[in-house]
């Protein structure tokens, strides 16, 4: 008798019903996923370290024992250091005159409250390093690293009976991190929102999961509909790794003008730019990266300048909530995001999506 | 080896004990970095790409110990990247010919 093709390494690891995780930055939407069957992992990179606890403890109040995961951004490299001062100094005039040109052009407000400078002293070791403790003391059940490895921590989670997951963009990040003893890889593929490799998602999929025997590879990066994850499944995948697809849903706290722009925009709306931060994301197209990619633009800077330079048109066009100004982080997927449902409706649309996919191929399944 | 070099600015603002230290074996050896951190002042992380040389100075940060190598000589970094050298997590980095294949 075949298998049920939703039963997977990763859903037998965690005890859950599907392999779908919702990576989220909403507690709501993490716990209607969790609470019909999915696995949420909630992003807490920028929060403090008693923030995280307080929304770790929220969380399972209302989960009833059921695992969950959390997502921390460790850093791969730093600079050896400039001070914040220095920074400002040293945006070329070409640049900031530019910037001064599409606020004119655009008619940018003025933001209405000063730009959070204090947050730019970028996030280091020691912070990282907090936020991981809460972890480790609250014995989260899963630590999800999304972007440096998480190799040296992975005795202490383990002491604790906690699983630790890396998100990787290149084959030998997953090598290393393999090697090292992780229990799962978020195999991230170009179409993702916000930061990812330059490999797209159905190739480093499978070049991932050759390679990491019984330790379950999750698909990530424009994973937005169920034959997406019935496709990742034959890719060798043991679940999916889900962003972009929960911004519009019903609990999610995001703002409604980004919902609408999420359910408005087509697969071509988002645009892979540096012009927001001076590295490359995934973002919706708005008129800053669309300036910044014309031909008479000047040439984006590093971080963190770039995001020195952004940051008054991104706050203005938040702060005034200009729908025609605001951008949000989203993957290529975006285009099949078509209205507002609830968080457990979107999951059990990607279910049936997926098994009729899959029974379209080879026929009925138990 | 242990040695009492400094750190470096990068680890300045440490409260955690940051052991500083330097691997021989490490020091010339071409490696290529896949870093990338946190977007200051944004909920959004960035990746970024480096290659150059070992330095062999490497710094333990906090316990368990996290290590950091600084990779400097750059032949590689993100466009318009100002400094000459970076310090590189010891997970992402890649020595290239001991890593190749």
């Amino acid at each position: 008798m075949p298998k049920d093709p939703l039963r997977t390494r990763f859903t037998e690891m965690l005890g859950i019903e599907f392999p779908i995780i919702a990576f989220t930055h909403c507690k709501d939407v993490a716990v209607s996923v969790i609470n019909a069957g999915g696995f949420a992992v909630l992003g807490e990179a920028m929060h403090t370290p008693d923030e995280i606890a307080a929304d770790i403890a929220w969380i399972r109040e209302r989960i009833d024992g059921k695992p969950f995961g959390i997502d921390l951004v460790l850093p791969a490299s730093v600079p050896e250091s400039a001070s914040l001062d220095d920074m400002i100094a040293k945006i070329p005039d070409e640049q900031r005159a530019f910037a001064e040109k599409i606020k004119k052009a655009y008619d940018v407000p003025d933001p209405k409250e000063a730009i959070a400078l204090h947050q730019w002293g970028g996030l280091n070791q020691e912070l990282g390093r907090a936020q991981l403790d809460v972890l480790l003391d609250e014995r989260v059940p899963l630590i999800a690293s999304g972007l440096g490895s998480p190799a040296f921590i992975l005795d202490a989670a383990h002491e604790r009976d906690m699983l630790v997951f890396g998100l990787v963009g290149k084959a030998r990040q997953a090598k290393r991190q393999l090697e090292a003893g992780v229990d799962g890889i978020i195999a991230q593929g170009y179409d993702a929102a916000g930061h990812t490799g330059a490999v797209g998602t159905f190739s480093i999929v499978p070049e991932i999961a050759a390679i990491a025997g019984d330790t379950p590879v999750i698909a990530a990066g424009g994973v937005t509909t169920g034959q997406h994850l019935a496709a990742a499944l034959c890719l060798g995948a043991a679940g999916v790794w889900t962003g972009t697809l929960w911004l519009a849903c019903r609990e999610s706290d995001v703002d409604m003008i980004i919902k609408d722009r999420l359910i408005e925009s087509t697969n071509e709306d988002t645009s892979y730019s540096k012009s927001i931060s001076g590295m490359t994301m995934r973002v919706l197209k708005c008129p800053w990266t669309d300036e910044w990619e014309k031909p008479e633009a000047p040439p984006v800077l590093p971080t963190p300048y770039q995001m020195l330079l952004s940051a008054e048109y991104i706050q203005a066009s938040n702060d005034h909530r200009r729908a025609d100004l605001m951008t949000e982080a989203a993957g290529q997927g975006v285009g099949f995001i078509t209205s507002m449902k609830p968080a457990r409706q979107i999951l059990f649309d990607l279910v049936e999506e997926a098994l009729a996919s899959l029974e379209g191929v080879v026929g009925e399944l138990p | 080896m242990a040695t009492k070099t400094t750190p470096g600015d990068a680890f300045a603002g440490a409260t955690r004990p940051t052991v500083a230290g330097f691997d021989a074996a490490k020091a010339g050896r071409r490696a290529e970095c896949d870093g990338g951190r946190m977007i200051p002042g944004t909920k959004y992380a960035g990746r970024e790409e480096f290659s150059g040389t070992l330095t062999g100075e490497y710094v333990d940060h906090g316990d368990p110990p996290w290590r950091w190598y600084r990779l400097c000589e750059l032949t590689q970094k993100p466009e318009n990247y100002e400094g000459d050298a970076v310090w590189c997590e010891s997970g992402n980095l890649f020595v290239v010919d001991e890593d190749a294949g």
